[in-house]
């Protein structure tokens, strides 16, 4: 199994006796576009933040391009290729949309104060050429006119399309989206869901927690339910649709 | 090293109930307050005009003269206005400046422009000079292992039995519980009845008697200066984070623990000839506590980073 | 455009400042002026450098008094000095720009050494580590008697700067009678402003800028895309830290001699009030801030003679205090954002 591109191994992590997550094998492949469905509390933004080392697990061990992350900081993981965007969206404020593209796309070293100093010649041949990528970014992402507009001023929609636009400029190989259709309105939804697609297409490995099941249904390529932090059903969107367990765990809760 | 352990439990208790005042403040508004030591020392200040002599004219620009009363009519006094200043800090500037969503950071910098202003205040008008409360001289006497004069002990005796007290209302008693509750997670408990602006105002209130309290002790143990509060600040700072940040419980301990420290400290070789600096241990404590175990010795692992 | 209008404002507040000065002295105005410009420009560089830290990057550093010490010290020691009761004489040492580049350095040094354990801190326990770590400074420095002279501090060192002074100075200030050792530290200070002010803001239009205003707004995000939030921190804290080291460098040769009581805490909040009310986040804030500040200051100290017949030092200390802390009130609560500050910047939220 060592071409998955992701292994999660053994994996546990409670919070005050109560356990958020206990899986003990899960691995996903690459260009594989997975979903990963389940009742609320049921452990899957914290599967992200465990995976994205954002937070430190309890036991078990995350293997991703058959290196050892489980310790990694998550601004390392992130420059492995990894990118992942949060369940309540971390646009930055007081930045513009542009500058917030800017940022994310701008190299590493670039953003070191030493080159900064000593660059300071040469520094608009780069800032123009991160200024086209950003604006080529926004283009597909239908945002370019709110590109001088300061963050806070975007609709929750609009958030989302930038955070998910900070994402795609870093060109990652993996992208963990965490409720990217959250309270979002549905045409603007089927937009997002179109750009996802189209990523997936391009080959980037998808990971996307939903609590939008239609959603889920329509672009998945295999679909992963988590409830109470165990994992209780893995496979095609259909199947697992009609899996009996996953019926009860979500009818338990009052959902859908 | 033994006797440095009395005069380490005397600051102790006046750090512990300084720290338990700060912490039931802060986790009840989560707003650091700087202005803190200010009220400690108003409780001396207060205590100071009330008690002293008649025409000895220590204090307030030597116009007015002392009223002479009794210490401990004074010391109650003293503490009853300091709760009513405290009030007034809540009711006049912490409460707009709440229900206008000003952030944390901004209040926290205007605690800090707060205290500077009040403690030069003192300074300018209560007394620049250090003062004692006049009480008798008293010699020193063995109580266990610990030397110190009566009073001081009755002190020690007094802070905690009020730390007692504080430990007992905050577990049994229903606005004891509410204060919990507001600290625990305030929105819901507005959801529950509880009405969390009568709640903070009372925080205020018991937070600035506290305060007020350690201040005499401090008074009683040491001086009246007009920046005492200041100089205990940063002392109660380290023993709330020792202690654990969330928890009365910790404060308490933390300032006792703090309070050893320093004293002991003194009596380590390589402080030898720089016992002023013994401050400079607690505070590194502190540091070094902030590092490693954030959460200090009982609180919870908050987000502190 | 709503930029000019602050930008104006400031301008004609500093002016009607300056022209304040010489309304309200009959004796010597020139020269309260130029003991006031000097001051200003000292504070205004370490107001500077404390704006990386919180304007630029978000940190709340309340401890700024000891990197301007730490600069000072350093710098003091490096050079020809006398230091103590004995008068200890250093007479050889490093040249002055030596010396000054190494002072500012460990002042960077310093700051790295702070934000350490700091920089992984929430907003208001990095602010108390600040002071504390001040604080420790300030006991170290009263303690280590053999280093820093204790209670006679640090004298005879000047000759190292003012040797530098040009000609043209020895003229222009016997024309009007000012005292040119000051006039010299001055002059220092302002054009060190310009400089550092024109790689300030040609950094905060760089990849780097924008990182500290990204970690500012939000660190996760900043991590989820690859960049290391905390160096990052680091990084502005080491460049504030070495911008007031330098500032305290032109603070000690404006006294002429270096106390141990020079670098209290106290300080800090000079620093504050200066930076908010030039407007957190404004390269140039701390210019107009300064000035206005410090002319309030001076003439407040009218203020202090008439309610105190004869004030004594402690006195007029009081006085100065009691208007900064109500200053930095009275901003934070109605004018966060200062002069020149721009208000949908401001950080206002612990995050």
């Amino acid at each position: 199994m060592s071409n998955s591109l992701i292994r999660v191994h053994n994996l546990k992590k409670s919070f005050g006796g109560v356990k958020a997550v206990d899986i003990e094998d899960l691995n996903f492949q690459s260009k594989e576009l997975t979903s990963i469905i389940g009742p609320n509390g049921a452990g899957k933004t914290t599967l992200f933040d465990l995976i994205s080392g954002f937070q430190d697990e309890d036991n078990g061990e995350i293997f991703y391009k058959d290196k050892n992350i489980t310790k990694s900081q998550p601004y390392k993981i992130a420059r492995l290729g990894m990118v992942r965007t949060f369940q309540l969206t971390k646009v930055f404020d007081r930045m513009t949309v542009l500058e917030n593209l800017m940022f994310a796309g701008s190299n590493i070293s670039n953003d070191s104060l030493l080159q900064s100093i000593m660059q300071l010649s040469n520094q608009k041949k780069y800032e123009d050429s991160l200024k086209e990528e950003a604006i080529k970014v926004m283009e597909d992402l239908n945002i370019e006119q709110m590109s001088s507009s300061y963050a806070r001023e975007l609709s929750g929609g609009q958030k989302k399309l930038l955070e998910l636009g900070r994402s795609i400029i870093k060109k990652p190989d993996v992208l963990l989206l965490d409720e990217p259709l959250a309270g979002v309105n549905p045409k603007l939804a089927e937009d997002l869901l179109e750009i996802i697609q189209n990523l997936s297409n391009q080959g980037i490995t998808i990971l996307m927690v939903e609590h939008n099941i239609e959603a889920v249904m329509k672009i998945s390529e295999r679909v992963v339910v988590l409830a109470e932090g165990a994992l209780i059903a893995d496979g095609q969107p259909q199947e697992v649709r009609e899996n009996q367990k996953v019926i009860e765990a979500y009818l338990g809760t009052g959902d859908e | 090293m033994i006797d440095q352990l009395g005069n380490g439990l005397l600051l102790g208790i006046i750090i512990s109930v300084a720290s338990v005042a700060l912490s039931l403040l802060y986790g009840v508004t989560r707003i650091v307050n700087f202005a803190h030591g200010e009220i400690i020392a108003l409780g001396a200040i207060v205590t100071l005009f009330f008690s002293g002599p008649v025409d000895s004219r220590v204090l307030f620009l030597e116009r007015f003269s002392p009223l002479g009363m009794s210490f401990i009519t004074s010391a109650i006094i003293a503490i009853i206005l300091c709760g009513v200043f405290g009030g007034l800090l809540e009711l006049l500037l912490f409460r707009p400046l709440r229900k206008a969503e000003v952030g944390n950071i901004a209040v926290l910098v205007v605690t800090i422009g707060l205290s500077i202003f009040i403690r030069h205040l003192y300074l300018l008008f209560a007394t620049g000079r250090v003062q004692n409360f006049p009480l008798e001289l008293e010699r020193r006497e063995t109580y266990l292992f610990f030397e110190m004069t009566p009073r001081n002990f009755k002190v020690l005796i007094a802070g905690l039995i009020v730390m007692i007290i504080i430990g007992l209302f905050l577990t049994f008693t229903r606005i004891g519980k509410a204060m919990r509750a507001v600290r625990d997670s305030g929105e819901l408990a507005s959801v529950s009845g509880i009405n969390s602006d009568n709640i903070i105002l009372f925080t205020w209130i018991s937070s600035s008697m506290l305060a007020g309290l350690a201040g005499i002790f401090q008074a009683i143990i040491n001086d009246v200066r007009y920046n005492m509060g200041f100089l205990i600040l940063l002392l109660i700072f380290a023993g709330t984070v020792l202690g654990g940040i969330g928890t009365s419980f910790g404060a308490m301990v933390g300032g006792l623990l703090i309070g050893i420290f320093v004293q002991v400290s003194v009596a380590l070789p390589f402080m030898e000839g720089h016992t002023e600096a013994k401050n400079a241990v607690a505070l590194a404590i502190m540091i070094l506590i902030l590092l490693f175990r954030p959460q200090g010795i009982f609180g919870q692992k908050e987000r502190i980073s | 455009m709503n930029l000019s209008i602050k930008w104006v404002v400031a301008i004609l507040l500093t002016i009607f400042s300056i022209c304040l000065v010489f309304v309200l002295n009959d004796e010597g105005p020139l020269r309260i002026l130029f003991n006031l410009l000097t001051f200003a420009g000292i504070y205004g560089l370490a107001a500077i450098g404390l704006n990386v830290h919180f304007g630029l990057t978000g940190l709340l550093n309340f401890g700024h008094a000891s990197f301007m010490g730490v600069g000072a010290y350093v710098t003091l020691l490096l050079i020809p000095h006398a230091a103590g009761r004995e008068g200890e004489i250093t007479e050889s040492g490093l040249p002055f720009l030596l010396a000054l580049l190494i002072g500012v350095i460990s002042a960077s040094l310093f700051g790295l050494l702070l934000g350490l354990p700091a920089i992984r801190l929430r907003g208001d326990y990095l602010a108390i580590v600040t002071i504390a770590a001040a604080e420790i400074f300030r006991l170290l420095v009263r303690d280590l008697e053999s280093i820093t002279g204790g209670v006679y501090g640090i004298i005879n060192f000047s000759d190292s700067l003012q040797r530098y002074r040009p000609l043209f100075l020895e003229n222009f200030v016997s024309k009007y009678e000012l005292n040119p050792s000051q006039v010299w530290v001055g002059l220092l200070s302002w054009i060190s402003i310009l400089f550092v002010l024109l790689i300030l803001r040609r950094l905060s239009n760089s990849p780097w800028g924008r990182a500290l205003r990204a970690v500012r707004e939000d660190e996760d995000a900043v991590r989820a895309l690859g960049k290391n939030a905390v160096w990052l921190k680091l990084q502005s804290f080491m460049l504030g830290a070495g911008i007031a080291g330098l500032a305290g460098v032109f603070l000690a040769f404006n006294y002429g001699s270096l106390q141990t009581t020079t670098f209290v805490p106290l300080l800090t909040f000079y620093v504050w009030a200066i930076m908010i009310l030039g407007g957190v986040g404004s390269l140039s804030g701390p210019i107009f801030g300064s000035i206005i500040f410090w002319v309030i200051i001076s003439e407040t100290d009218k203020l202090a003679s008439l309610i105190f017949e004869n004030a004594n030092g402690q006195q007029l200390a009081g006085v100065r205090f009691v208007l900064v802390g109500l200053l930095i009130m009275l901003l934070m609560i109605f004018r966060p954002s200062g002069l020149l500050g721009k208000k949908e910047e401001l950080l206002l939220n612990v995050k």
